[in-house]
């Protein structure tokens, strides 16, 4: 057996086991659900901390790119330029010139700030570095970190998911009317005549309902997927780190790393794949929203 | 049916409590995000991305620019090199047509050249011809002035007379007279 077989067999012992030995383990610092309250009067979590860490990271990055800036890009300017122009052109291809220039201030935006928020979730201390709640005879019966992942907090993904149907709604009937927003979600599809269009009108108006449905589960759909995703990295890295003693407990956990970096990237990208998708689906008379659902 | 609509509504509503409960779902927190969100979004399409996408504006701008300035130039350059080998083509043209005019005047010139020739040498011929008369003319008269004194000297001494004038003049007209012949 070579040396590679041996470690992919414990890779995947340590995939199949660790969380199963995990949930069974005792005492560990198993990342609540939801996000702490800070504050007691302001709606202030630690998630939100983090939303503005980010955010801060970004404005710092893109100042300190745009400080210098020249025609013929070098360094930090030519890295932020590329990143900025190549998502530009992703948008372009995807949804069109006009599209991808009205819209873009909202997709770079998800899109770097997801990416940045998934990434900073990762870093140690994250989750795990905080203060324990006593109760008033100086017993433990909590545990608040001080910063949580800002992904990791439903409020976000169903804020950031929300605002997006909402502004989904707004370009759809801004770009072709509320007449055209209707006939595109209940006319028939296709050219029909006589009997035919009675019988495809009754279809149709039913599909429409379909439709409807399913446009109102797409925000619920965005919010838990990336939810989903980024909560669950995050609790699979703390419970891989529960399995070993403490001197070694980055050791199971940092396959993983790798694995969360990757997802923390592609999460970003489905995400803000997917609103283009839906806006470019509800612009664009010529298609048919058939491989819209997920 | 009313009341299983009603109690599937209750169900309904316990199961959305348990989701919201379970994943700390709650409006305050979650208006407080989409605010943040919002804020989010304005603050990084003023400070982070503005400034980038003005820089690619510009330069997408200048690209275009230099892209026109391209056709434009490419243009000139056909236009240009029409031009110039319209004025080759003249060029040329006026080129072969100098060179027949020039051959047909060097012709010309060197018929007339060879005519003047011609006639020069027709006059230095026809002056050397009327010198050689001359001269010949001249020699002749000397001649029969030699003669003609000789002829009386010879006659005088022969016929040991003095002679007229005009016997002279007549026996030298015979003497010439039989010369020339």
């Amino acid at each position: 057996m070579t040396r590679r077989s041996i470690f992919s067999i414990l890779f995947t012992w340590l995939c199949c086991v660790a969380p199963a030995v995990a949930a069974e383990g005792g005492e560990h610092h198993a990342l609540p659900l939801d996000a702490q309250r800070l504050s007691e009067t302001l709606p202030l979590t630690n998630s939100m901390i983090m939303v503005w860490i980010a955010v801060g990271l970004i404005v710092l990055f893109c100042r300190i790119a745009t400080k210098k800036m020249t025609l013929v890009p070098a360094g930090v300017q030519n890295f932020a330029e590329w990143a900025v122009e190549s998502l530009y052109e992703f948008l372009e291809g995807l949804m069109g010139k006009h599209l991808a220039s009205r819209t873009f201030w909202f997709f770079g935006s998800i899109f770097f700030f997801i990416l940045t928020s998934n990434y900073l979730g990762l870093i140690p201390g994250v989750g795990t570095v905080g203060f324990n709640l006593n109760d008033a005879e100086g017993h433990k019966v909590g545990f608040l970190p001080w910063l949580r992942g800002a992904n990791a907090d439903i409020n976000m993904t169903a804020a950031m998911a929300f605002s997006f149907a909402t502004l989904w709604f707004y370009w759809a009937v801004t770009e072709s009317g509320i007449k055209a927003f209707l006939a595109h979600i209940f006319a028939p599809k296709g050219t029909f005549k006589g009997i035919m269009l009675a019988m495809m009108v009754p279809i149709f108006l039913f599909v429409g309902v379909l439709e409807i449905i399913s446009i109102a589960i797409r925000p619920v759909a965005l919010t838990f997927r990336l939810f989903g995703n980024i909560y669950g990295g995050e609790q699979t890295l703390e419970s891989l780190m529960a399995l070993v003693p403490e001197k070694i407990a980055f050791l199971p956990a940092l396959p993983f790393y790798f694995m969360e970096l990757l997802v923390g990237f592609v999460q970003a990208l489905v995400f803000t794949l997917l609103c283009a998708i839906f806006l470019k689906l509800i612009c664009d008379h010529g298609d048919h929203a058939e491989g819209e659902h997920h | 049916m009313m009341t299983l609509l009603a109690e599937a509504a209750v169900e309904q509503a316990g199961i959305l409590e348990t989701i919201t409960k379970t994943f700390g779902l709650n409006v305050p927190f979650f208006i407080a995000q989409v605010i943040n969100f919002f804020l989010v979004i304005f603050i990084l399409k003023k400070f982070a991305f503005g400034p980038i996408q003005e820089m690619l504006g510009q330069r997408r701008a200048r690209i275009a620019e230099g892209e026109a300035k391209l056709t434009q130039i490419q243009q000139q350059l056909a236009e240009s090199e029409k031009t110039t080998a319209a004025a080759i083509a003249k060029a040329n043209e006026d080129a072969a047509r100098l060179i027949n005019e020039a051959r047909t005047s060097a012709a010309a010139l060197s018929e007339q050249k060879a005519q003047e020739a011609i006639s020069s040498a027709q006059q230095i011929l026809a002056k050397a011809e009327a010198a050689a008369k001359a001269e010949r003319a001249a020699i002749a008269a000397e001649l029969k002035k030699e003669f003609g004194r000789l002829v009386t000297a010879t006659t005088t001494q022969v016929t040991g007379k003095i002679l007229t004038s005009d016997d002279q003049a007549r026996i030298n007209q015979e003497a010439l007279a039989t010369v020339e012949r």
